[in-house]
């Protein structure tokens, strides 16, 4: 009992910690913990089909660029929508996108299906590229943030970094709490069991086919969402939300955080962040570092950043406080 | 009356017949075992049954109803399971965990999205009633993987018998069992499948002689003969297909 009362307490913890950040944290720092959060929820994304559906979709980051381009549309041609609203919009454009993508890619399996998943992110980047008067190709475009009001705090500024922070903060959470809520569905149990065996689940009356597209085309609500809350704290989009960079980067910071395990993703996307920001303010081949990373982590240390947590010499001390 | 009918049936594998022709009725409540010689096509008549392969020809029938190319989960969710020559489990997965897997689609809350698993009363009371019909509570909260291969074997006997089926086939279920454990395997199995429509491929005699009413020997892909235990025994034809074996 006192395992899990840590357990608790640690998660209060840094719930409280998450909350007060802003308040001791210089400015930069705070930009840099919403980039945190919003590649987390991404990442969450990508682990849900990845670490518990067993499938790795390469080119997830399609989704992410759609919600991403759909945001930066709905900012520059409807600037006066309600900000909620744009964000509902954006992560539901994820869903049709995510439909289609997975109506094709899950009859295949493993490298086929990875491939394809790539095959999808490459055509949407090419439209993001030549569809200049669209989206402006590699130049981007620039939008502006919205304020958002709400009935109770009145108008909340997004000028402030301190409140794009709790917003993204806010949205984030929900975000991670409702995947891991729907983990423990049904549903969600009936996606991980065929990850574990998906013939035998077959057998068991499970259609694998119908579940791994419902959840994939959800999984596109999180990924989009995440663009979103991109280019709505960037304030600007361009083909980098698509390309094949960002793509690669998400399968590294789950990878490195732990795939399989629903804080795995959000700590590997801490890490990935700070380590870029620290070790790119001294070489600008940041990339062949992350590479060695990623590699020693794949070779040596399977179940990422967060099994520090969950498995050898903690989980054993937490055992053993457990007993007694 | 004939619960599974399988009306000249066929299967090529891009030319290699497998199949030639196979008919066979199974019957309400029977335990029907089917043998023959390696290659006689006894998998793939269950991987046909089953809808993991499409005949190439022939039809199959499941209480009068055709069901041939349905797919592997339609056919299942009609209450034809089937347990795996090679265990085939969840492996990361508890012995609970596992079996949870087959009563969530038994009670059909595959799709269900708004309840907690682990709060379903109905889902843990029945988890709760299978674990012990299946008397596996000794082992219930193991890892699958980490089970000795004796309990593996009965866990895939258990997720095949806890959806409840209808009719049950099991592929080889004694595979790989040492000899002092298939008796009380056997045992085992007998109970657990008592009433019940039972169909199974099994190599070991001695098993198929204690539990089977009927037999059917397959050879090159044709029955060669279905009838009891004593007519099997006597069949010319089949003491030369096994004596040619040799």
């Amino acid at each position: 009992m006192r395992g899990l009362r840590l357990d608790t307490l640690g998660r209060g913890i840094a719930i409280i910690l998450l909350l007060l950040l802003p308040q001791f944290l210089p400015l930069i720092y705070i930009h840099l913990a919403t980039e945190i959060l919003i590649y987390a929820l991404f990442a969450v994304s990508f682990n849900l089909l990845f670490g518990y559906g067993g499938l790795l979709p390469f080119g997830h980051v399609a989704l992410f660029g759609v919600g991403a381009y759909v945001a930066a549309l709905i900012f520059k041609h409807f600037p006066g929508m309600y900000l909620p609203l744009t964000l509902l919009l954006t992560a539901l454009s994820g869903v049709p996108i995510a439909a289609i993508i997975g109506f094709f890619c899950l009859r295949l399996k493993g490298a086929y299906f990875a491939l394809i998943s790539l095959a999808f992110q490459m055509f949407l980047y090419a439209i993001a590229m030549k569809w200049r008067s669209l989206a402006y190709g590699d130049d981007g475009m620039t939008v502006n943030r919205p304020d958002l009001y709400l009935p109770v705090l009145g108008n909340l500024s997004m000028r402030s970094i301190e409140n794009v922070y709790y917003l993204t903060l806010v949205i984030v959470a929900i975000g991670i709490l409702a995947c891991y809520l729907f983990l423990k569905t049904p549903l969600g149990n009936s996606f991980v069991c065929m990850r574990e065996r998906d013939i035998r689940a077959s057998y068991l009356g499970y259609d694998v086919f119908l579940t791994r597209f419902t959840v994939f085309s959800a999984s596109g609500i999180l990924a989009a969402l995440a663009g979103g809350l991109f280019v709505f704290f960037e304030e600007f989009v361009a083909t980098s939300c698509i390309d094949l960079n960002m793509g690669i980067s998400v399968v590294f910071m789950t990878v490195i955080g732990g795939p399989g395990h629903y804080l795995g993703p959000v700590l590997g996307a801490a890490f990935y962040i700070f380590f870029q920001d620290w070790i790119s303010s001294l070489t600008k081949h940041w990339w062949v570092f992350m590479g060695i990373v990623f590699v020693g982590v794949v070779l040596y240390f399977e179940g990422g950043l967060v099994s520090l947590f969950t498995n050898g010499k903690v989980r054993l001390w937490a055992s053993r406080l457990k007993g007694g | 009356m004939g619960v599974l009918r399988l009306e000249n049936v066929y299967k090529d594998f891009s030319g290699l017949e497998v199949l030639c022709g196979i008919s066979l009725e199974i019957r309400r409540g029977e335990r029907h075992a089917i043998i023959g010689p390696n290659g006689a096509g006894k998998s793939t008549v269950f991987n046909v049954i089953t809808g993991f392969y499409k005949p190439s020809r022939g039809r199959i029938f499941f209480l009068d109803q055709d069901i041939t190319g349905w797919p592997i989960h339609k056919i299942a969710r009609l209450g034809i399971s089937r347990s795996f020559q090679i265990t085939s489990l969840f492996p990361k997965m508890t012995v609970f965990e596992n079996l949870r897997n087959a009563v969530v689609s038994k009670l059909n809350h595959r799709f269900n999205w708004t309840t907690l698993l682990n709060r379903s009363r109905e889902v843990q009371r029945e988890c709760e009633r299978v674990i012990e019909s299946l008397r596996l509570t000794s082992v219930r909260d193991v890892p699958a993987c980490e089970l000795s291969y004796g309990w593996q074997r009965r866990l895939e006997l258990s997720l095949t018998l806890a959806l409840d089926p209808f009719v049950i086939l099991l592929d080889e279920p004694t595979a790989g069992i040492d000899v002092k454990e298939t008796r009380s395997f056997v045992e085992f199995m007998k109970e657990t499948t008592e009433g019940k429509t039972l169909v199974m491929v099994e190599h070991d005699m001695d098993v198929v002689f204690d539990i089977a009413d009927r037999v059917t020997v397959l050879n090159n892909g044709k029955v060669l003969v279905t009838g009891t235990i004593h007519e099997i025994r006597e069949n010319e034809e089949v003491q030369k297909a096994y004596a040619g074996r040799k």
